[in-house]
């Protein structure tokens, strides 16, 4: 024979045996009879092509056959799955869910700790740091061999801003106040205009403003001639110098920036600058962004900068110059959310843990169900091998059903994250200025979606696939559907999967437990009056066109001016409402004394706050005294020290258990005095482990009383007036004529209840709570459905057992303890597997990392959840088995053993 | 199965045409189907044998063929091969396609006819 003939019929014939099973079986044989027949015919007629084209065909009709099959097997899984609704309902529901939760995890992820901030270049090699002073970053700034750049700027910046022309009426924008470097450090490009620049931009130019594309779009209608427009920047003219690309909302787009002001401007502009801030070394306000040269990792950066802060604080004679540790941590400063480098991995790693164990768990559940309809089609199945089809083609036909139902899982699970996005969205986070939270689902996170649906789906099928195909035909096409099944099995797969399951959705339910629990007890707001008698109300002088003279006159005289309007019990000044998070920490120190080494405290908030605050708030004071108007009026004067106020944490922290009052504390060369001990107001959440991470940990506060200097120059977010009414009075309005008496021009903003205060402050932790909840519950019911599913697969497994026993005259109740006993000793296995695993799993959490340490700490404490949850579990379990096993005593026992 | 109109499946592919077309006459096992097409159209057209299979399966399974239950005389029959005869639906099938491509060659005759005329 023609070799090519040869060689051309050998791989015909392989190819032929390629065909699925099915088609083999019918047409294997005819295929390859008249491949032979034809060939030589083919070779004398079209030569060497006409034996590729015959090469070429069966290659392409293999793939082609297989596709058919799939596509009746995806049909046949579409009946089927429509043929029991209930199990489609369940199985869809619940990985749903699974996959949702993943979905939101991965939205999150990929939206907002991956993306890179818009219109920056080259965002990997941004990096930045908080919490400097102007003149460290402009040593920061020279480290040439380190970095390519370096900007310093504050964020979340109120500016009251006016557009010239008719009725200017002034709004509330937030910006940046940048150094001149800023916008090309990001390697920003303007779409009109200049970038600002330290060449041009200098101290005493005529002040300029640089926008954002949605101010400019939004605010100012898209005026081609913005450039050169001059606006007023609270109250004083400035000159608009660019326009920034589509996007660009600054730095840290979280807490999105419309204005970018540079720190050349004047304080009158920018009262954030008052008091020559560019020249302190110990007013830490800014934030530094800084391009790392080439070549230099961000690892490398942190230790160079640590080493430069060192040298700094040595001769700043910062308090914390002798402490261990690193002083500087880098952030990413290319991304919309700087998580540290060292936190993500415990982030990532526990959503990573909590999303497996609820998806391990639905799919667990899910394999069991199957193998319950397993057993079920034990005959459809055996029909269909009888007739020839593989039991590879079997176990695909399963699977393709399994694979379905996840990727409708799917489906629902990304429709569950857009819910999530669009909750998350609408929930108020507890800061003053906005922040953009958006985690709506993107391409990314649609595919790992799909990923994850397609595991799940070939993760819960295969076993009760193989399991369905692994049968003997005979006796199962001869005896009843129920006839023939494997015996009892104590360590069947079945059994395992339900320990598995009893004890993942017990820690399940124990972590979401913990979490709820130490979120209740670290963030619960105990206030002893009614909160709905308490309003507060913002005030923002110096943005209103005050000088700083004129505001400290202001605010010194006002909680005496408003007591006196009527229904006023209490007005008390604040720089944050109360009971709010701590927008920043900072590291004092107790000085060393007789046998005591120097005690510095890390994550220390401060808080300046005006006379008689906790009697306003009914405060315990656990000892000393409060601050009162002297306090308020007292010049600070070097040698002589501010009074101070602690939480009791902080005393704790500071002193331990000796005797706080009198004792000092050092804060950057200040010296302050403790007065007071006060109880700890609860502070729901901190930024402590960077925005974002949502710490939940009591912090220690220093309390400080205002200056004259506070008066003068009040917080971006404006100063808190909060007023305390006598009950069921309308103080607001007497407080709004007193307030328009005293300057009609003045806006008073930000008009609350405490009560509403409160309620936005946990409305996040809220919604965190309630989606903790959902977990644990859907838990606790995907349990409850398994052990149902099992105990009813026991009792027909057992039927024949059932029947002889009753027919010995076994009683009802002897016969449930029979069934409930397997049921009973599964769900306490499963107790015990669970109960170690939450426990080892937050130990290790909680030892990881700082952010979940203080919850776990005091969830896990808590005997209603370590006793409860065990006991919910088992009896819901109990009940689960108790449905099924009851019909166990049902059983006729005649009918029973005349089925043998 | 409910009656369905022969006129769904037209346009028929060409494979399922040459196929109902060798099998309108008598029964035949793939490789005579092939030969027939292969004589019938002076060898222009060549079913290609897993081209051909696929179509004889899903022809089976539309139900216009079916497999023979009679065999053909035993001195002439080759006990290996399978043999597919038309099933009264697909001669159906095949009359209306013929009656497609009949109006088709009626509609160019019609035009062809008139263009002489006027070239007339």
């Amino acid at each position: 024979m023609n070799p090519f003939v040869s060689v051309c019929m050998w791989l015909y014939r392989r190819l032929a045996q390629a065909f699925p099973h099915e088609f083999r079986i019918v047409y294997g044989a005819d295929v390859i009879q008249i491949g032979e027949d034809a060939v030589d015919g083919i070779w004398e007629q079209h030569g060497f092509f006409g034996l590729l084209h015959l090469i070429g065909d069966i290659a392409v009709r293999v793939p082609v056959e297989y596709i058919t099959e799939m596509r009746r097997d995806l049909i046949y899984a579409l009946r089927t799955l429509a043929k029991s609704r209930g199990f489609a309902a369940v199985g869809i529901l619940s990985l749903g869910l699974g996959i949702g939760v993943t979905a939101v995890s991965a939205s999150q992820f990929f939206g907002m700790i991956l993306r890179n901030t818009p219109g920056v270049e080259d965002p990997d090699q941004m990096v930045m740091i908080q919490g400097a002073s102007y003149p460290y970053f402009e040593h920061y700034r020279d480290q040439h061999d380190l970095f390519a750049g370096a900007a310093a700027f504050q964020n979340a910046v109120p500016f009251n801003v006016s557009l010239q022309g008719a009725n200017a009426k002034a709004e509330r924008i937030y910006g940046h106040l940048v150094s001149p470097e800023y916008l090309s450090v990001l390697g920003l490009k303007a779409a009109r205009g200049r970038l600002l620049s330290p060449d041009i931009d200098k101290p005493g130019s005529a002040p300029v403003v640089f926008i954002s594309d949605r101010f400019w779009r939004n605010r100012l209608n898209s005026d081609p001639d913005a450039i050169g427009r001059t606006i007023r920047v609270n109250g004083q003219p400035a000159m608009i110098v660019g326009i920034g690309p589509k996007d660009f909302l600054g730095a840290m787009p979280f807490i999105p920036a419309d204005l970018f002001v540079p720190t050349t401007s004047p304080a009158s502009l920018a009262p954030e600058l008052a008091g020559d801030v560019i020249h302190k070394r110990d007013v830490k306000s800014f934030g530094v962004l800084m391009r790392l040269a080439p070549g230099v990792t961000p690892k490398a950066a942190e230790a160079g900068l640590d080493a430069i802060t060192r040298n700094l604080d040595q001769e700043t004679l910062d308090p914390a110059r002798n402490a261990k540790g690193r002083r500087i941590q880098i952030l990413p400063g290319g991304k919309i959310l700087p998580v540290p480098r060292e936190t993500l991995p415990i982030i990532t790693g526990f959503n990573i843990l909590l999303n497996g164990l609820i998806l391990l768990i639905a799919s667990m559940n899910l394999a069991n169900m199957q193998l319950a309809r397993a057993t079920a089609r034990r005959r459809e199945v055996a029909i269909r091998l009888a007739v020839g089809a593989s039991r590879f083609r079997l176990i695909r036909q399963l699977l393709t059903e399994s694979v379905l139902l996840a990727l409708c899982g799917g489906a629902a699970g990304l429709a569950f994250a857009y819910w999530a996005a669009n909750a998350f969205r609408k929930v108020k986070l507890p800061y003053s200025f906005p922040v953009n939270f958006d985690i709506t689902p993107d391409w990314h996170v649609m595919l790992v979606t799909f990923a994850v649906a397609v595991v799940a789906g070939v993760g819960f099928g295969l076993a009760p696939a193989l399991a369905a195909t692994r049968t003997d035909l005979a006796s199962t096409l001869k005896e009843g559907a129920l006839a023939q099944m494997r015996g009892y099995r104590r360590f069947g797969m079945r059994n395992l999967l339900m320990v598995g399951q009893v004890a993942g959705s017990l820690t399940l339910l124990l972590i979401a437990g913990f979490i709820i629990i130490g979120f209740d007890k670290t963030s619960g707001v105990e206030i002893a009056f009614d909160p709905n008698t308490m309003f507060l109300v913002s005030l923002d002088p110096v943005r209103d066109g005050y000088s700083a003279e004129q505001a400290a006159n202001l605010f010194d005289g006002l909680p005496d001016r408003l007591k006196h309007a009527s229904d006023i019990q209490e007005v008390v000044l604040a720089t944050a409402p109360p009971f709010s998070p701590h927008a920043g920490i900072w590291n004092l120190s107790a000085p060393a004394e007789a046998g005591m080494p120097e005690q510095l405290v890390r994550g220390v908030a401060k808080s300046v706050i005006g006379a008689n605050y906790f009697a306003a708030l009914n405060a315990n004071i656990l000892a000393g005294r409060e601050f009162d108007l002297r306090d308020q009026r007292t010049e600070p004067s070097p040698g002589k020290a501010l009074p101070a106020i602690l939480n009791q944490t902080a005393a704790q922290a500071f002193f331990g258990n000796r005797e706080a009052i009198g004792r000092r504390i050092s804060d950057t060369g200040k010296s302050y005095e403790v007065v007071g001990v006060v109880k700890d107001l609860s502070a729901p959440m901190s930024q402590t482990g960077g925005m974002g991470s949502g710490t939940i940990a009591i912090v220690p506060v220093v309390y400080l009383p205002f200056t004259r200097n506070d008066f003068a120059h009040p917080p971006g977010g404006g100063m808190i007036v909060m007023i305390r009414a006598r009950g069921g009075a309308d103080a607001m309005q007497s407080v709004r004529a007193e307030i328009a008496t005293i300057d009609p021009n003045l806006v008073l903003f930000n008009v609350r209840t405490l009560t509403e205060q409160v309620a936005d402050t946990v409305s996040y932790l809220r919604l965190s709570t309630t989606i903790y909840a959902g977990i644990g519950t859907f838990g606790l019911i995907l349990a409850a459905i398994g052990l149902a599913g099992v105990t009813a697969y026991s009792v027909a497994r057992r039927r024949k057992e059932i029947g002889i026993r009753m027919a010995l005259g076994a009683k009802k109740a002897q016969v449930l303890r029979l069934v409930l006993r397997e049921g009973g000793a599964l769900v306490a296995f499963g107790c015990v597997l669970g109960l170690a695993a939450a426990y080892g799993l937050s130990r290790a959490l909680a030892a990881f990392s700082n952010i979940f340490g203080p919850t776990f700490a005091a969830g896990t404490k808590d005997p209603r959840l370590v006793f409860g949850a065990p006991l919910l579990l088992a009896a819901l379990a109990m009940l689960a088995c108790y449905l099924p096993a009851r019909r166990s005593t049902q059983i006729d026992p005649l009918k029973a053993l005349r089925e043998e | 199965m409910p009656r369905r109109d022969p006129k769904s499946f037209l346009p028929l592919k060409t494979n399922w045409f040459h196929i109902l077309l060798s099998l309108a006459g008598e029964e035949q096992h793939g490789y005579g189907i092939m030969q027939e097409v292969l004589d019938r159209t002076g060898g222009k057209v060549r079913l290609w044998p897993a081209t051909l299979y696929g179509s004889l399966k899903r022809l089976i399974e539309s139900e216009l063929i079916a497999e023979s239950e009679e065999r053909p005389a035993p001195e002439l029959d080759d006990a290996r091969r399978r043999y597919y005869r038309l099933t009264d639906f697909g001669r159906r099938v095949l009359d209306a396609e013929s009656e497609r491509m009949e109006e088709l060659v009626r509609i160019l005759h019609r035009k062809h006819s008139k263009r002489g005329l006027e070239a007339l």
